[in-house]
């Protein structure tokens, strides 16, 4: 059963999923989908062109699908689309496309903390974790399982590969590629998220592959596209190399340095 | 004025002290208990555990007692404390703690500014200044009259002692012994807090007590097991070498250097 408080503003020509609930002085616009058992308490307002998942927990004053932070723009039907089990703490802002009939996507099982700001066309994977404050620009990538850390800022349009770990405070203005590390400033490669990959399961095996190719990238003399031809080379079949190479062929702003 | 807005949503089971100020579009839930004289702002959700004192003052948009940010976390029952006499800025947001401490705890006359965060299981002394947008992890304890101007962000489980002075923008990530003033990245020891001294009346005896003990600490080229020993023999009765002592000994993430 659908439950929606009194006090809350939910437009008729929303669809909402069975046992949806909304919380009071909570405002639904018109073009939204809302999935099965999620809940939305107090305070947010969901704008035109939202789509949540099913088991999502959005909490106090988030503002969803809003206009994007582009000074040319009044108006866009774009959309906002959130996954499954994804869990929005207090206060958080995610704007909508800035073309027509674009996405902003957000994967399932993402943890976004209190004070988050994820912009027009941002695409964050599955089982992300988004801490306090973290601040991040347009077109920015992050693939799934990447955390970043609380209060760091990412630049638009960068990437953040697979599994890697950012810490907080920092500044991402390159992209940093899956499975590492990264900290300090500027930022740098700091290791293989080691701890990060054994909890979800990856062997030995794996490391010590993932270990070889980021000492080419990283520790060998070899510049980024010498390391990707000696990679190529060294690793032709492997998955995870691949990922790597496609991560270093995608990225546009260039990796982070050692 | 004392009152509650026609607007406001106020559970029937909270218990509410005299002359308490309710405004428009709060909502306060069943298990909360608010002392007299408190005044609470607009849209501003006071959630089940939130234990608050007299004369506090919760302004607009404040989260209080929501749900912690813990992946542990299971929905168990704990509480969140605010002294007498706290001022918590616009759109804080305190967390309540988990089953670790089952309490999170703000003193009294603190001021929490605005953007804040305050995580879960956090202890925060009476009297602390934390400024805007600082944003504090899980099981964080800050001593009385410390000063956390604004931007900065504290790691989890990390300890500032009391009298401390920390400029705007930096990072916490390991523990700040008592009567310091810190700054630069990586942060570190300054100078003694004699701003904080002269503020709170030191005598000179205290003032010099303090200054011997933290020159042996920072100014006599020991490593910190060294120094701890020679405060041990030099001053075996003096009231700070042993607060300095007990912070150290109790120091999970080891003290900042010099």
């Amino acid at each position: 059963m659908v439950s929606i408080h009194p006090t809350a503003l939910v437009s008729n020509k929303a669809k909402l999923g069975e046992n949806v609930s909304i919380g009071p002085f909570t405002i639904i616009h018109d073009d939204v989908e809302i999935g099965d058992n999620t809940i939305i308490t107090s305070h947010s307002v969901i704008y035109d062109g939202t789509r949540i998942g099913k088991n999502c927990k959005i909490y106090q004053g988030v503002s969803i699908s809003h206009l994007p932070q582009i000074s040319k723009i009044s108006q866009v039907s774009s959309f906002v689309k959130i996954g499954d089990g994804t869990t929005i703490h207090e206060f958080v802002t995610i704007h909508k496309a800035s073309k027509d009939g674009n996405y902003t996507s957000i994967g399932n099982n993402v943890l976004l903390m209190a004070y988050s700001h994820i912009a027009h066309d941002v695409f964050i994977g599955d089982n992300c974790i988004i801490v306090n404050a973290v601040q991040i620009g347009g077109h920015v990538h992050i693939d799934d399982w990447a955390i970043i850390g609380g209060s760091t800022p990412v630049h638009q349009f960068c990437m953040v590969g697979k599994h890697a770990m950012v810490g907080g405070g920092f500044k991402v203005v390159k992209d940093v590629p899956p499975f590492v590390l990264a900290g300090e400033e500027p930022l740098k490669f700091n290791g293989l998220n080691s701890v990060g990959l054994r909890r979800r399961g990856f062997t030995s095996e794996q490391l010590e592959t993932l270990k070889k190719v980021y000492k080419l990238i990283y520790d060998s003399g070899l510049n980024v596209s010498q390391a990707k031809a000696k990679i190529i080379e060294d690793f032709p079949s492997d998955p995870l190399a691949k990922e790597v190479v496609d991560f270093i062929d995608k990225s546009k702003r260039g990796i982070i340095p050692r | 004025m004392s009152g509650f807005h026609s607007t406001a949503l106020i559970s029937k089971n909270a218990k509410i002290g005299m002359n308490v100020s309710i405004g428009a579009y709060s909502i306060i839930y069943d298990d909360v208990e608010i002392g007299d004289n408190t005044v609470i702002g607009n849209n501003s959700v006071i959630y089940n555990g939130a234990r608050i004192g007299n004369n506090v003052r919760i302004l607009n948009f404040a989260s209080v007692a929501h749900i912690p940010q813990d992946k542990k976390f299971h929905n168990e029952y704990s509480l969140l404390y605010i002294g007498d006499n706290s001022i918590i800025g616009n759109f804080t947001t305190l967390h309540r703690g988990t089953e670790a401490t089952g309490k999170t705890v703000i003193g009294e006359n603190v001021i929490v500014s605005h953007y804040s965060h305050i995580a879960h299981d956090c202890l925060i002394g009476n009297s602390v200044y934390i400024g805007s947008m600082v944003q504090i992890g899980g099981h964080v304890e800050i001593d009385e009259f410390s000063v956390i101007k604004d931007f900065t962000q504290i790691h989890q489980f990390c300890r500032v002692g009391k009298y401390v002075t920390l400029e705007i923008s930096y990072k916490i990530t390991m523990d700040i012994p008592p009567y310091i003033y810190v700054s630069q990245k990586p942060l570190r020891f300054m100078d003694l807090n004699f701003e904080l001294f002269n503020n709170h009346n030191f005598s000179q005896e205290k003032v010099k007590s303090i200054n011997d003990v933290y020159s042996i600490l920072y100014f006599s080229g020991l490593n910190f097991s060294q120094a701890k020993e020679k405060i041990k023999n030099t001053f075996p009765d003096n009231p700070v070498a042993k607060e300095l002592l007990e912070f150290i000994e109790k120091s999970s993430r080891g003290i900042i250097g010099k």
